[in-house]
Parts: structure tokens; sequence; C-alpha cells
């Protein structure tokens, strides 16, 4: 059946030698083979699916007043092309410092989960893409906000007093 | 009493009928493997730690975003489809002959300026992909509007999925994500690729 004639390969000298080689060929790499493929097709066919990630946002028709946020227990963070712009309180206020930091684990996240643990349930993060941002920057700034189990976020276009903020830090 | 022989039997197991089941597996597989739908623009969506998967049952609308930031628009609902067809062409005044919505059911996406149309549908939607390059979404020729409104009038029930490249701008986001709200279309699933979560 499958049996392959295999007295034209081997050594060189085996055609004068008398002894009888054996017409079975040893499949059991092959098999190995043969199944090495299947898994790798039945794990790849599953493991490429999108997943996805449900954005909320306010409705716009609603006029009705939603519970109000202080700002003073919110963080605005500002996600550039590879860092991430955040302060702490009112934009126009003197007092007010813009920080930088990048989308490490122990830039922005660490950020978040300190001031977090400082405000306590009531702690809100204001995202404001800068005009120069990617997709990527703010996706990896909610994926951020889930990371740290925060379910308090608002999307917001930024405003020409984050951008003075920005602009005076210099950074 | 003579003596009972043993009958030697071989050690080496035929592997014949494993191999044939392993390749006849192998075949199916590699057979029912579905390949990506062609896409008019390559789109590599960032990663993020969500786990939801993609659902697709209750019919999508999905806004998709080159690198470049042009936006392209499909829906897996035939019927929405053919509606928005219908009435785009009616709003702009085009003629939609057999043969240009023939085209239009078999290319998977919408990607042009309705100025476009009438060209873009008479060609095959393999040659049209060049003169694909996003639907106008500034504030004074808003089309994707139109096309989402008359999507949804089709299909209420249809959820708006947008699938960014990474590297497109927030921008181009934020323009996709003002006009749907301006229809008050609230809820939006970021399509992205699996990621590991941390700790």
């Amino acid at each position: 059946m499958a049996e392959i004639d295999s007295s034209g390969g081997g050594k060189k000298g085996g055609k004068k030698r008398s002894k009888k080689m054996s017409t079975k060929i040893d499949m059991t790499p092959m098999v190995d083979l043969g199944f090495l493929l299947i898994t790798f097709f039945m794990l790849t066919t599953t493991l490429a699916k999108p997943v996805t990630m449900q954005l909320n946002m306010p409705d716009k028709t609603d006029t009705k007043e939603t519970s109000p946020v202080k700002l003073s227990e919110t963080l605005t963070v500002c996600p550039d092309v590879d860092k991430v712009y955040y302060y702490q309180g009112i934009p126009t206020e003197a007092g007010t410092v813009m920080q930088v930091t990048n989308y490490s684990e122990t830039g922005i996240r660490k950020v978040i989960a300190d001031l977090k643990a400082k405000v306590g349930s009531n702690f809100t993060i204001v995202i404001k893409p800068t005009k120069k941002a990617k997709y990527r920057n703010m996706i990896d700034m909610l994926d951020e906000c889930a990371i740290t189990n925060n379910k308090r976020y608002a999307l917001l276009e930024i405003d020409p007093d984050t951008e003075a903020l920005i602009k005076r830090s210099g950074k | 009493m003579p003596k009972v022989k043993a009958k030697r039997h071989s050690v080496s197991l035929d592997m014949t009928a494993m191999c044939d089941v392993a390749f006849l597996l192998l075949t199916f597989f590699m057979l029912t493997a579905k390949f990506r739908p062609e896409e008019a623009v390559t789109i590599t969506p960032p990663s993020s730690i969500s786990e939801k998967p993609l659902n697709t049952k209750d019919g999508m609308l999905m806004v998709s975003v080159s690198p470049e930031g042009g936006v392209y628009l499909a829906t897996d609902d035939q019927m929405a489809r053919e509606f928005m067809l219908e009435r785009m062409a009616n709003r702009y005044g085009i003629a939609v002959t057999a043969e240009m919505k023939k085209n239009f059911m078999a290319s998977e996406i919408v990607g042009y300026p309705l100025g476009a149309m009438r060209q873009v549908l008479n060609m095959k939607p393999s040659e049209a992909k060049k003169l694909s390059k996003g639907i106008p979404i500034d504030s004074a020729n808003n089309e994707l509007s139109y096309w989402v409104g008359y999507a949804k009038l089709s299909n209420p029930e249809l959820k708006v999925a947008i699938k960014g490249d990474k590297e497109s701008n927030y921008k181009v986001f934020a323009d996709i994500i003002g006009t749907l709200q301006a229809q008050n279309i609230n809820i939006f699933q970021l399509v992205t690729g699996p990621e590991n979560k941390p700790k």
C-alpha cells in the first residue's frame, strides 16, 4: 500500500550487499508534521478574532443634570504621540502645573493609581487628546482606564486653555 | 508434545492509516479556513486588553479609518446596503442601473465621495479600489452622516463599530464621533486587537 521501494536510496554500496533492506518507510515524522500543521491551523483560526471595547458617549440631546464632578477630584490627561500630559485642577489657575509622563507601566498608570488612592471613589479621568495624537494613543489611554479599573472617565475635545498650559510647560 | 512456537510479532506499527487521517484533517482545515476578506486599505487596529469578542450577529455598521485618514463604511446587513444605495442615489440624482447595483452589492465597502459614485459603480469592484479614497466627513460636505442615517433608518438595530488604524489621526476619530453623535448614536464598539492583561 504505502510501501516505498527504497532500494535505490541509502548507502552507495547498498546494491552490492546482499543484505535485505526493509521496504517499509518510517512514517512517524510525516505524521508528526501533519498533526503539527493541523494544530497550527486550528489555533490560528480562532486566535486572530478581533475584540471590541465599548465606548459610551453622553447623549447630547439629554439636558437632564447628571451627577456633578468636582474639578479637584479629576485628573486631566492629554495623550500626545509618545507622551502624556497631565494636570490636576483647573487649567486657567496659576497653581496648575502641567506634567508629562509616558505610556509605560511606571508612567501614566502609576499616576492614575496613586491619585485614585488619594481621591477615592469619585475620581474621574478627563481625556483630552492633543491635536497631534494618533488613534492608538486614545485607545491606549482608554485601556489604561480599564487596567486601573476606572469606570469614570470622559472623552473631551481639547480646549485652548489646556493647549496654552501645554505650551507654557514647554515639555 | 511439540513445543509451542511463539510467533514473532513485528514491533513497527503501520502508520499509513494514521497518516491518512492526519492529512485528511489538514486538508479539511486548510480548505475551510476563511481568508480575510480583501480590504481596500490595510487597517491595523491598536491592541487593548478588552476581551469582548466582536459580535456580528445582530448586524454591524463598520466605520473604518485608514492610516491616511480616509473614512470607509461597511455593513453586513444586505437589506440596509440596498436601502442605502437607493436613497443615496436618489438624493444626489444618480440613476442606478442593474450593473451598478450589482457592483455595489459585490463590493465590501463604500469609500468614495458621491461625485465619483457613478464612475466607481460602473467599474469592476477590483478596479475601483484606486478611486476609494474615503467618504467626505468635513462639515461642509458630510456624506458619512447621510450614509449612516439611511443605514440606521433601514435597520435601527445596527450596532456601530469603529475600526481605526493605530497610526490614523485622532482628529478623524473625533470627527466621526461628532457626526454620529449628531444623529444620537452614542454607543460605539471600538475594534481593537487582543493584548495580554498586565499582572
